[in-house]
């Protein structure tokens, strides 16, 4: 029995060294090394993940951030206890998750929200229930058009006005075409955007619009394109977004437009995917730091989600996005008086006080602000796929667009600018 | 009885060029041509999916909602072998097999067990089954950015301005060849005539001695050959998705009922008219919206169609 429990103690004294080295690696919350204890906070996350998509990647990321800072010291030595529902994009499902949240569980806050679904039919809930959501994978446009509703991802709208702007500047665009989701708070509204980014810059564009499901996405394109335009935006998650390229390179049509994508479209196995024909040929917005960019944020990001994530969980721009809503909520719950931290009136009106909060994951500072609307993140990178993966064309820029008149108001008032 | 059969053609014609007139109208040649043919290339698969449904139907009376889902396993692992750089015709061969025995099993382990249930119940079985296989396939792959493709992608030809490629000839080709290959197979073979049998009357033919599991298991090994092979163009020209894959089963089914569940001419030309239906509403800017349930629509006016004249009662129809 000895001989038998002798190398597992070895060989669990080895784990344990190298993986105490590898969390010795991550900085979260207050890092003190020590684990939190007694009464835990309550934090809630809502993502949709069943066929055709999963958006858990951002809950993930914070799972994995809380955990660390669970293991360090906490908030003011109490532990998070983040509690994730799943919606299933099915409305029914994603207000019986806020529900059991906000309400039965008495959350303080839901941090790292990722869903088509949730946003829209849980915002009214937040504002009633005086509770935040600093989400991180929105894509609807109940995501930046509520007052207790955050997110530190851009979804489409500045997406696809980043690559289109860049399209315009340096590829020589003139008629932007964009194929999007047949989704009122989604493909239309981000795809509209673009269109007037275009107008007002002196050229034009179209949209064409498609159903998740839909079989034939080549009539979206033939659509475009009998429009007249000269590049093609594919406002689309990256499995259909591939479908029109491979829609696009049966016909040869390559060289004859220009390619863009919002951020869906960055992601590591999509240069893959697409394969050669497309080398160089395709430009993608990126929402936050390309994974090339290694600021302590990003290498933190990375050594959390080694440490704390598991292995199979996604690497992408909603786990930053996921990370970053967790890391600026412990924050602001660290600045926090110990005694308030269970009241969720105070941390909302803590989270709506956030103001120039900064990461070198994102291209602008982090606010809050008590608004109806919120869009912090509106500025990021251009990459270019090439060489099975992707080159970054342009640093951060802030997206031009009549849309964020109101944003860059508040920025100015809350002295960002 | 003939002059009411070329009556429902000729209506069919006029109808069909008054459609392409009317969604056309005020567009250049050209661009119809496009939208044509892109339709065209959808509606053979629809017909590929009507047709492996129909000859299952007729075989065995059940409506089977899983060919989808069988044929999205296939492509899926044919991916997963190409991704491991396996040799192409063989991991295209897989795809055909693995759909052949998904399909096999339910044919010989549960569908007996169903036998003498009402149609409605096979067919619901066949959906559970379905949402089965999808959720061990959404298990093993993850939500993840793939493409599936066939080296026949590479070839093209222009037809009307469009640059089509063979993989959508060969599945176009595939569907007019299976229907043929049918044909013979079901009014020149023994047990084509076993089918047709037990497809009149499944009592009966009990009676009669014919060896319903044996015969049955063929149907089933056909539809799943045609599922596997179904699978392959799905992956490769709608998208490597298991449910966009599993779901293609439901327009298919639309198509299958333009041909009433019998008749594989009709469904082919039924799935191709949905296709370009559904590809030149597009070109309208009031029916655009309609798109995805012009299908469903095309098939409920087929049957209408059909209908009319005769008065359903409790048994039947008269």
């Amino acid at each position: 029995m000895k001989m038998k429990t002798l190398p597992v103690a070895l060989l669990a004294l080895v784990v344990f060294a190298f993986t105490g080295q590898s969390h010795a690696a991550t900085k979260c919350g207050a890092n003190t090394g020590v684990a939190a204890k007694g009464k835990p906070i309550i934090v809630g996350g809502i993502h949709g993940n069943a066929p055709p998509g999963d958006f858990s990647a951002s809950t993930d990321a914070a799972k994995a951030y809380f955990d660390c800072v669970n293991a360090n010291g906490g908030i003011h030595g109490r532990p998070i206890d983040y509690r994730i529902e799943n919606d299933q994009w099915n409305p029914e499902l994603a207000a019986q998750a806020a529900s059991k949240l906000v309400i039965d569980a008495g959350a303080v806050a839901l941090v790292a929200n990722g869903s088509f679904i949730e946003m829209a039919v849980n915002a009214g809930t937040y504002k009633k229930a005086n509770i935040m959501s600093m989400a991180a994978a929105c894509a609807i446009s109940e995501c930046f058009e509520s007052s207790n509703i955050v997110s530190t991802n851009q979804g489409p709208l500045p997406s696809n006005l980043g690559a289109t702007q860049y399209a315009q500047e340096e590829l020589g665009s003139k008629n932007v075409g964009c194929i999007g989701l047949n989704i009122p708070n989604n493909g239309p509204w981000s795809c509209k955007a673009s269109i007037d980014l275009m107008k007002a810059r002196g050229g034009s564009g179209s949209m064409a619009l498609l159903n998740p499901g839909a079989p034939d996405v080549n009539s979206a394109l033939l659509e475009i394109i009998s429009n007249g335009a000269d590049t093609i935006l594919m406002n689309l998650p990256a499995g259909l977004a591939i479908a029109v390229l491979k829609a696009a390179e049966e016909q040869d049509l390559r060289d004859q437009y220009v390619w863009i994508a919002p951020t869906p479209l960055y992601d590591l196995s999509v240069p893959k995917a697409l394969g050669k024909y497309w080398d160089g040929k395709v430009f993608v917005n990126a929402e936050l730091a390309p994974f090339q960019i290694g600021g302590p944020d990003a290498k933190n990001w990375k050594a959390v989600m080694d440490a704390y994530a598991k292995p199979e969980d996604p690497r992408d721009t909603f786990a930053q996005s996921g990370y970053l809503s967790a890391t600026f909520f412990v924050k602001m719950m660290l600045a926090m008086n110990p005694k308030d931290i269970d009241n969720r009136a105070k941390v909302t009106q803590a989270i709506k006080n956030i103001s120039g909060y900064r990461s070198d994951l994102m291209c602008g500072p982090y606010y809050v602000g008590d608004s109806d609307f919120h869009m912090p993140n509106h500025a990021g990178y251009m990459v270019q796929i090439i060489n099975g993966g992707f080159k970054i064309v342009r640093e951060c820029y802030e997206f031009d667009s009549a849309y964020f008149k109101p944003h860059i108001a508040i920025e100015k008032k809350l002295g960002l600018r | 009885m003939r002059n009411l059969k070329h009556l429902n053609w000729m209506i069919y014609l006029i109808a069909m060029v008054a459609i392409v007139l009317f969604l056309g109208s005020g567009k250049p040649i050209k661009i119809v041509g496009l939208f044509f043919v892109s339709g065209l290339a959808i509606g053979s698969l629809y017909a590929l999916g009507g047709i492996g449904i129909v000859v299952l139907y007729r075989a065995t009376g059940v409506l089977n909602f899983a060919n989808g889902a069988a044929g999205a396993a296939g492509v899926m692992l044919a991916w997963q072998f190409a991704d491991w750089g396996i040799w192409g015709p063989f991991t295209w061969l897989v795809a055909i097999f693995v759909a052949l025995i998904i399909s096999l099993v339910y044919g010989r382990l549960i569908a007996p067990l169903l036998a003498w249930r009402e149609p409605v119940v096979k067919a619901v079985a066949t959906l559970g089954f379905a949402l089965i296989i999808l959720g061990i396939v959404s298990f093993i792959w993850e939500d993840d950015p793939r493409k599936f493709a066939l080296p026949s992608d590479k070839i093209g030809v222009y037809i009307l301005g469009l640059r089509v490629t063979v993989t959508r000839l060969i599945a176009f080709a595939a569907s007019i060849c299976i229907v043929i290959g049918i044909y013979f197979y079901l009014y020149h073979t023994k047990v084509g005539l076993q089918m047709r049998s037990l497809a009149n009357d499944r009592d009966l033919s009990a009676l009669l001695g014919i060896p319903i599991l044996k015969v049955e298991t063929i149907a089933w090994g056909i539809s799943g050959v045609i599922a596997g092979f179904t699978g392959l163009m799905f992956g490769d020209l709608i998208r490597l998705e298991p449910f966009v894959i599993t779901f293609m089963v439901i327009p298919s089914i639309a198509a299958a009922v333009c041909g009433r569940l019998d008749n594989l001419i009709l469904v082919l030309i039924g799935g191709l008219s949905m296709g370009v239906i559904e590809s030149l509403l597009t070109l309208s800017q009031v029916f655009k919206g309609v798109r995805p349930i012009a299908p469903f629509v095309i098939a409920a006016v087929v049957l209408l169609w059909y209908q009319r004249g005769r008065r359903l009662t409790f048994s039947g129809t008269d």
